[in-house]
């Protein structure tokens, strides 16, 4: 493609978050994007800008398993086998795919799921493999790392927007967030998804706080004039975008309270089912990267009640979730990526527990362009390592920047100066998008 | 009042008759307000060369009064203060002032908030947090008591015990025990050296080879981080795991165990043993031998950092603490001195840096001194641009977490909670670490990049329990005041002094008394305005 830095007048569409046709007629850098062409009419140009842009409404939503959730009581059942214990494989609804008998609504739907059962890293501490998977850099002291849901607010992420790119539900674990690329890619952070968001709600009428508003503007303008402008115009930026948050009508995307009763009792009533649906919500009013987190999953005791009881609260939403969003016409559109920071044990130990097991684990996607109805990578008997296809972890981050169109190659300075890509090495693993 | 000491003519005389050697200087001088007098001069001298540029002022008594309290003590003036300082008509008054403050408890705590968060950002383990407390508690005491900071380095660097209990280990617990990411923060922290970047390959512009990073990392391997349970509670211990068996079954990255010694990874062949290396200070190639135990391993090399022939140590305290207090660093960001970084103004750095080792390490000395100075009781003004003289005016600084919760607290009287009680007893669940962690940025990088963020601007706008305390109910303090002040122009300035330590100016009486008269009611037009104070960029910043 052409690459021109000529700027020039040009019709210029767009689509807000929610594709919405946006027009409007400014000087740009042309061909910056590669897209416009000199000659040729602006209806090409139109098409080619609205494919660019549609990549940009790509969403994920993180189905954050805390604790390491086994392979064996979720999508890597070995009946029979002396790792598998007593749990039982169910027939799902593509052919000659069995999943976990604890996981019924989900094997209804795996014709969109792609499981991967060849997963391996290296790291079997809860905070540092949490990083790891997260980020796809173990921590250390002098580079703080940005997790997947940072590089998504900061490259799907639309600047206009009012509401946050990258929302949080539920408990969270660590202090990862933004890292380097700052604390504007922080998560917006959410504890219990049937709460309105931490100090969102006014504590005075509307008209008052707008009152106060333009009451603080004046007293500001005496710092201002005298050696504060820098202070007070990053100030006034920042009160700005808070304000147009909460006093923008997308903040009922926060509110599940909306749903129909029907729809909320469809994603169950955990915890972690309304977490889902408020992550519908969101990433149907823009909102670029939502996780969700269960967790618990560390079971080294009495690891198959555990797993069921988990499973329990999983797979009602899980399954809902993937329904929903295909009802909607969103799936294509929405990364559903589950996972946790690693898998378990084949062995049992004398407490009916499994302990850390980074060897072979078990993620799964859905939507977003993945291949559903398919299994990647296979385990030696009793699931003790991998057989074929490993998967590592950077394979994976860059497989889920593929889906989502993020530069897994994009280097970001780091404060130490040096550049960092968003995915260190690793490779796509194409055949999870068919 | 005769604040501007140097007026710009003095100025022009220095000029001309340039600098005298460093050494005898040194020597012959250590009184905070010499040395102060000599830094000024020198930072005019080594300005020299690019040209105009002419100073700001030195600040008023008020601003100069909120800026000391908060740099010192963590918290802003009384109105009392206030209206005590601006009686004071003594010529030494700023200077009593600092003495008075260093002499304070607040101060020993207010330091070792900050450098928790200079350990405790850099943490690689959550579980470092066990800690927090224990090095709160010893680093309080050793600022209020003036440890030396040469002490108080060999503290950390040969640290061992209850991580609870022993808050000099809290070093080591942030990177659980982890060789390579404790030296890289033994060299950063104490040195201002980056070595870490060498951990990987032989980095590209510094000096330092990935062997020298790894020699350094030979300090650290039989340092182990073991779990204990006490009472049922999650603890660690540091110790030293002199024993000669070597742990080869290394499942996780843990370090229960320590290593007898340190062996460098073969990049070729990952899977390799790597080679044993020996424990050598990359900056003067003196080194312990292989075999060593830890203590001594670990004892000498805070002996070799903090030794007296080594420039770095002073360089990277100094340098940190005038960028806290001045607004700028002679090396931004503040622990990355190079080598082959530029610094502002080498001369004055390398003078003060000499003259705190001779006092040895003496902290609070340093502070009395750099607050002497002009370059830091100058007005604030915007960050300059590259091309613009350093330390022409100080820099406003977003306050600290806990410097802004202490602000609310005090204007607002609202009283410290410690939820010390049942399982909060860490006090992470407390109000003030609510705040701390929307709040909190870490003090090492470079102060224009920390940004504010949409949850802090949503904290002090609508948090039911800040507006709780300001509103003007009976039993606030908005409450007593207006019930106390029945004039509304007093009560404006009082309101001023109490959240912004200063008077207002006319027009903003005139705003204020124009938006009180539009209202009807008293009480909301004063809580409205008060809203408006503690939500101002003055108010967020120290000036």
């Amino acid at each position: 493609m052409l690459e021109q830095q000529v700027p020039q007048r040009q019709v210029d569409v767009s689509f807000d978050r929610r594709g919405r046709l946006q027009r409007r007629d400014f000087l740009r850098t042309a061909g910056a994007a590669g897209l416009a062409l000199p000659g040729i009419g602006w209806m090409n140009q139109l098409s080619g800008q609205a494919q660019e842009l549609r990549k940009r409404n790509q969403a994920c939503i993180l189905l954050w398993m805390q604790g390491g959730p086994s392979q064996f009581e979720t999508f890597s059942p070995q009946p029979g086998t002396s790792s598998g214990g007593d749990t039982k494989a169910i027939a799902t609804s593509q052919p000659g795919i069995q999943i976990a008998e604890h996981l019924p609504r989900t094997a209804e739907l795996m014709e969109h799921l792609c499981v991967i059962r060849s997963m391996q890293s290296r790291e079997g501490s809860h905070p540092r493999a949490t990083h790891l998977m997260q980020t796809g850099f173990l921590p250390t002291a002098s580079v703080k790392y940005p997790t997947l849901g940072a590089h998504a607010a900061q490259q799907l992420g639309d600047p206009t927007a009012e509401l946050p790119d990258f929302v949080s539900i539920g408990r969270r674990r660590g202090n990862s967030g933004g890292g380097f690329l700052g604390v504007e890619y922080d998560p917006f952070a959410i504890s219990n998804p049937e709460k309105t968001p931490d100090n969102t709600q006014l504590t005075t009428s509307q008209s008052r706080y707008r009152r106060r508003l333009g009451l603080l503007d004046e007293l500001q303008s005496g710092y201002e004039a005298s050696g504060g402008e820098q202070e007070v115009a990053n100030q006034r930026k920042l009160y700005n975008k808070s304000s147009r948050m909460i006093l923008s009508k997308d903040m009922v995307a926060f509110d599940i309270q909306q749903e129909s009763s029907q729809m909320r009792e469809s994603y169950g009533d955990s915890a972690f089912g309304k977490g889902c649906l408020l992550a519908r919500r969101l990433v149907e009013t823009g909102v670029s990267f939502v996780q969700v987190s269960l967790g618990n999953w560390d079971t080294h005791q009495d690891n198959f009640n555990r797993s069921k009881a988990l499973c329990e609260q999983l797979d009602q939403p899980f399954a809902q979730l993937i329904r929903d969003l295909e009802q909607r016409g969103m799936l294509d559109k929405t990364l559903i990526l589950w996972m946790g920071e690693f898998g378990r044990t084949p062995t049992i130990n004398s407490q009916g527990g499994r302990g850390h097991f980074p060897k072979a684990f078990n993620v799964a996607l859905a939507g977003g362009g993945v291949q559903g109805g398919q299994v990647i990578g296979k385990t030696t008997a009793g699931g003790k390592d991998v057989a074929d296809r490993r998967v590592k972890v950077n394979d994976l981050l860059r497989t889920v920047c593929h889906g989502l169109e993020i530069d897994a190659d994009q280097e970001n300075m780091s404060a130490a100066g040096r550049p960092i890509r968003v995915v260190d090495e690793g490779e796509v693993v194409q055949e999870v998008f068919g | 009042m005769s604040k501007d000491r140097f007026g710009p003519f003095l100025l022009v005389a220095i000029l001309v008759t340039g600098v005298v050697g460093l050494s005898d200087l040194v020597q012959a001088q250590s009184l905070p307000a010499d040395v102060a007098a000599r830094i000024d001069q020198l930072l005019v001298a080594e300005s020299n060369n690019t040209a105009q540029g002419i100073p700001v002022p030195v600040v008023d008594d008020e601003t100069f009064l909120r800026r000391v309290f908060m740099d010192l003590v963590g918290e802003p003036p009384t109105t009392e203060d206030v209206i005590a300082f601006s009686l004071d008509g003594t010529v030494e008054k700023r200077s009593s002032l600092v003495r008075q403050l260093l002499a304070d408890v607040s101060y020993g705590r207010n330091w070792a908030r900050y450098w928790r968060d200079v350990i405790m950002y850099r943490r690689s383990d959550e579980r470092a947090l066990l800690s927090v407390r224990a090095l709160e508690s010893y680093l309080t005491d050793a600022f209020n008591n003036n440890t030396s900071w040469d002490k108080l380095t060999t503290e950390f660097i040969t640290a061992r015990g209850n991580i609870r209990e022993n808050g000099k280990t809290a070093l080591i617990m942030a990177q659980l025990g982890r060789p390579e990411e404790t030296v890289a923060e033994v060299s950063r922290i104490f040195l201002g050296i980056q070595i870490q970047c060498a951990q990987c390959h032989d980095h590209p512009t510094d000096r330092w080879t990935r062997e020298q990073f790894h020699e350094l990392v030979a300090f650290f391997p039989r340092v182990a981080v073991r779990p204990k349970r006490d009472d049922g509670m999650l603890n660690f211990e540091v110790v030293a795991s002199d024993s000669p068996i070597e742990n080869r079954s290394r499942s996780t990255n843990n370090r229960y165990r320590g290593t007898p010694e340190h062996r460098m990874p073969d990049l070729e062949n990952p899977e390799a043993r790597g080679e044993i290396m020996k424990p050598v200070f990359f900056l003067t190639g003196d080194e312990v031998p292989v075999g060593s135990l830890d203590a001594d391993r670990r004892s000498q090399l805070a002996d070799w950092i903090t030794d007296s022939t080594n420039p770095w140590f002073a360089r990277a305290f100094v340098n940190r603490i005038w960028a806290e207090l001045v607004g700028e660093g002679f090396y931004d960001p503040v622990d990355d001195l190079g080598p082959g970084r530029k610094c502002s103004s080498p001369k004055t750095l390398d003078y003060l840096a000499a003259a705190f080792r001779e006092r040895g390490h003496d902290i609070k000395w340093l502070f009395a001194t750099i607050l002497s100075t002009d370059a830091y009781q100058r007005a604030s003004r915007r960050r300059r641009n590259v091309e613009e003289l350093p330390f022409q005016a100080n820099c406003a600084q977003p306050l600290r977490a806990d410097q802004l919760y202490s602000s609310l607290q005090t204007v607002l009287e609202i009283p410290e909670s410690n939820a010390t009680s049942g399982r909060q007893r860490s006090s992470r669940f407390s109000p003030r670490n609510a705040f701390n962690s929307i709040f909190g940025f870490d003090p090492s990088i470079r102060r224009e990049d920390v940004a504010g963020t949409i949850p802090q601007a949503l904290m002090m706008m609508n948090s039911p329990r800040i507006n709780q305390y300001a509103t003007a109910e009976n039993g606030r303090m908005l409450g007593r005041l207006l019930r106390e002040v029945t004039d509304d122009r007093q009560a404006i300035t009082e309101l001023y002094l109490r959240v912004l330590s200063r008077q207002p100016t006319d027009k903003e009486v005139n705003s204020c008394l124009k938006y009180r008269r539009d209202l009807r009611d008293r009480g909301e037009a004063f809580e409205d305005i008060l809203w408006a104070l503690i939500n101002s960029a003055e108010f967020l910043h120290r000036k």
